[in-house]
């Protein structure tokens, strides 16, 4: 009953997600771009800070909320677009942390929950944080409070933490907790140490396997959209970059071993956009598999991420492990990416029971439509 | 109601074609065929070809003018999947007379050519490709196969290679120099040589894989009447690009989707023999990494099928793209069928029964996609060139 109010949207129609990422990226051209990004990471403007406000606005932070909560309903496809852009100019903030947990909330919150935070979340008048990890620490209950420390993704200011605690997963108002920065190499991402002494949750989770599933399900597509995007990105930077640096009398874009190299990068990402299309959409339709495909799009994508930001630093040569050119800033980026949520050997581990299961009573989990 | 009858309901039109596999393919075709001579596994290519041509599923697709019964892009989609589902033979021996010879001949042919040879192929002629030279390959254009104008004939010299099937051909779609001065692309003239002409001689070439897929033509003072040009002449390579272009579609997928039935049963029957490379965590995580892969790429084919009905089709390096994703996919997997299947795995055998049965043969077999078509390497190429703008020097 409630799954059907608040299930998977229907699929929407291309022209509607072109418009939305059409939007979405004019903004993040305008405001993101590589100079304003690199003066962020030099701790010089609050880029990180005007784009969260400018994206409550806009709407982004509610892409993928019902409508009932003050979304806009676009479910999955929303989001992976959103991320995806957020992904492309390596736009620094609290989205996967704050885009995930509401994603969760909308399918395992119960209805108290989801209207206390999801119109807040939705506007961006809070952002949230999750750990970094699913499969490693959890809080720990003991008569009405939380204790512990977690490893977290989010920013410092967030308003609260969704994380397991024992058998259920907690909502904890970080207000008056002990929260500090881990800086990180990656410098678009915030990372927070949160410890809890016995902290009251405002909102319990009961069923923890469902909610660690969704949770999963929703960063691993949020992660992936984000590696793709990233991994795109800087390959046409890159590829305009060799068309102007001229060494032995011409663009060294001619020498045929770079172009074959980039010619290979093409075929990753083309490869890595189908990958989160394909989980995207097994998440939109609520197939039995899409837990599996959206593990494997995390874990294929993230690593072919890194490969071809590694791939982007060497091509750029000299320059392209210089604090003030990109590739650094992408490749920082994709090597947290790859590490997010759970090592990808787990990720894949998991996918292969999950197929195997599937196989073994006799579904398959290779259905495509035409 | 027969399977064209259908044709205005999809869903019909697939079950009508689910009822006359079932009732048509020998459920042990791919055991007979792992033991047949070249001969007896011709035989069964044309007996194959004729039992499709009884349903009206041999050239469903062409023009009804032409011999065919003028299906939609969907309908021929329809068809390759159920006979991918099905585990049908696929019709090898006449890749060339279905694909390349209509996509040369529809675009460039005479109304004569076209309403001599469209509709032969529905009675079992087979066509061969007569493109690629001891000296050139991935080069092309650089071809010296000679023709010289004598009356209203030309007169041919020269020798071709790789050409699929020539020993069993009919036909041959031929590239030849007529003008050796001019520029290397403008010299070209593009014939229809028909292969019983004095002057043809075939010698197969044998494989890494054991099979004579391929042969070779040498050509001594053969006759080709002027009516068999295909455009004007020293316009061949305009021409050709439509047979190379022909090779997108619906053809790759078919392929795709057969691999998604094959490894799906290989998944199916290792877990039910509990396999030894399934307690092995590192291989099992490389299998799903290539499911992954393999997902990706059948999207990609479907954007390749969708893509070919748009006006952009032809600028695209989307085929490119793909040829070169799933061709290293499909030789990874096969590479991977070899490392599991241990010393046993290495066992003399052609294709088997059994899903990835002989893996050194698919393996081995899997080349061909990767060499065939114009190289990776070519490929690459032309996704630097013309897909990411970078300079040809």
């Amino acid at each position: 009953m409630e799954k059907e109010a608040l299930g998977p949207t229907s699929t929407l129609d291309q022209a509607t997600l072109d418009a939305l990422r059409e939007s979405i990226a004019s903004v993040l051209a305008e405001q993101c771009g590589s100079i304003e990004l690199h003066t962020f990471v030099d701790g010089k403007n609050a880029l990180d800070k005007t784009l969260w406000a400018q994206a409550g606005q806009l709407g982004w932070l509610g892409l993928g909320i019902p409508e009932q909560f003050g979304g806009l309903g676009m479910g999955a496809q929303g989001l992976a677009i959103l991320h995806g852009e957020l992904g492309r100019q390596s736009a620094p903030g609290p989205y996967i942390a704050t885009l995930s947990a509401a994603q969760t909330i909308v399918e395992t919150g119960g209805n108290d929950i989801r209207q206390t935070w999801l119109p807040r979340l939705g506007s961006g008048e809070v952002s949230a944080a999750v750990p970094a990890t699913l499969d490693r620490h959890s809080l720990t209950r003991s008569g009405a409070g939380v204790s512990g420390t977690l490893r977290c993704l989010g920013g410092v200011d967030a308003a609260f933490l969704l994380a397991p605690a024992d058998d259920a997963w907690a909502i904890v108002d970080l207000a008056g907790a002990e929260v500090t920065v881990a800086p990180m190499w990656d410098r678009t991402r915030n990372v927070i140490d949160v410890r809890l002494t016995n902290a009251s949750p405002v909102g319990i989770l009961p069923d923890a396997a469902a909610t660690c599933a969704a949770l999963t399900r929703t960063m691993a597509l949020a992660v992936a959209a984000d590696s793709a995007g990233g991994a795109r990105s800087i390959t046409e930077r890159t590829i305009a970059y060799m068309k102007t640096r001229e060494q032995f009398g011409q663009p060294i874009a001619g020498f045929q071993a770079l172009k074959h190299r980039a010619a290979d990068l093409a075929t990753k990402l083309a490869v890595a956009d189908e990958m989160v299309r394909h989980a995207v959409q097994r998440t939109v339709t609520d197939e039995p598999d899409a837990e599996l495909w959206a593990m494997l799009a995390k874990s294929e994508v993230t690593e072919a991420c890194v490969f071809v930001t590694t791939d982007c630093v060497q091509l750029h040569g000299g320059v392209g492990l210089t604090w003030d050119f990109d590739p650094h800033i992408f490749l920082k980026r994709a090597r947290l990416n790859e590490v997010l949520i759970m090592a990808n050997t787990a990720l894949r581990d998991r996918a292969a029971a999950a197929l195997a299961a599937m196989t073994s009573s006799g579904r398959s989990a290779l259905e495509l439509e035409l | 109601m027969s399977i064209l009858e259908a044709q205005h309901d999809l869903s019909a039109f697939r079950q009508a074609i689910r009822d006359w596999l079932a009732e048509v393919v020998p459920s042990d075709w791919k055991a007979r065929m792992a033991r047949a001579s070249n001969e007896e596994y011709i035989a069964f290519q044309r007996w194959w070809m004729a039992e499709r041509s009884k349903v009206g599923l041999a050239i469903p697709h062409w023009p009804k003018e032409y011999g065919g019964a003028g299906l939609s892009q969907r309908h021929l989609i329809a068809v390759a999947d159920e006979m991918a589902r099905a585990d049908a033979p696929q019709n090898r021996l006449f890749t060339i007379s279905l694909i390349h010879m209509p996509g040369t001949l529809l675009p460039h042919g005479t109304e004569a050519q076209k309403r001599r040879y469209l509709a032969g192929v529905a009675n079992g002629e087979v066509w061969c490709q007569g493109f690629s030279e001891p000296n050139s390959g991935s080069d092309l254009a650089s071809l010296r196969c000679r023709a010289v104008r004598d009356g209203d004939h030309y007169v041919i010299n020269g020798q071709k290679i790789w050409s699929s099937n020539s020993m069993y051909a009919d036909h041959c779609l031929l590239l030849t120099r007529t003008d050796p001065n001019a520029q290397k692309h403008r010299g070209i003239t593009y014939f229809i040589m028909d292969m019983r002409s004095p002057g043809v001689e075939v010698r197969p070439i044998r494989q890494a894989n054991s099979r004579a897929e391929f042969g070779e033509l040498f050509l001594t003072d053969v006759r080709i009447p002027a009516g068999n040009m295909i455009g004007a002449e020293n316009n061949g390579w305009r021409v050709a690009q439509a047979t190379l272009a022909s090779e997108r579609g619906v053809i790759s997928f078919e392929g795709g989707e057969r691999q998604r039935y094959e490894i799906e049963a290989f998944y199916r029957k290792s877990l039910e023999a509990g396999a030894a490379w399934l307690r092995d965590a590192q291989l099992h995580r490389e299998f799903v990494s290539f499911l992954a892969e393999m997902q990706a790429a059948r999207r990609l084919l479907r954007r390749v099928l969708q893509e070919s009905e748009t006006p952009s089709a032809s600028a695209s390096v989307l085929p490119s793209i793909v040829k070169l994703s799933s061709t290293a996919l499909r030789q990874r997997i096969c590479s991977f069928m070899v490392r599991i299947g241990g010393v046993d795995g290495q066992a003399f055998a052609l294709l088997a029964e059994e899903p990835f049965g002989s893996p050194m043969f698919d393996f081995l077999s899997a080349f061909s996609g990767t060499i065939a078509g114009g190289t990776n390497e070519i490929q690459r190429n032309i996704v630097a060139e013309r897909g990411l703008g970078m300079p040809r020097v």
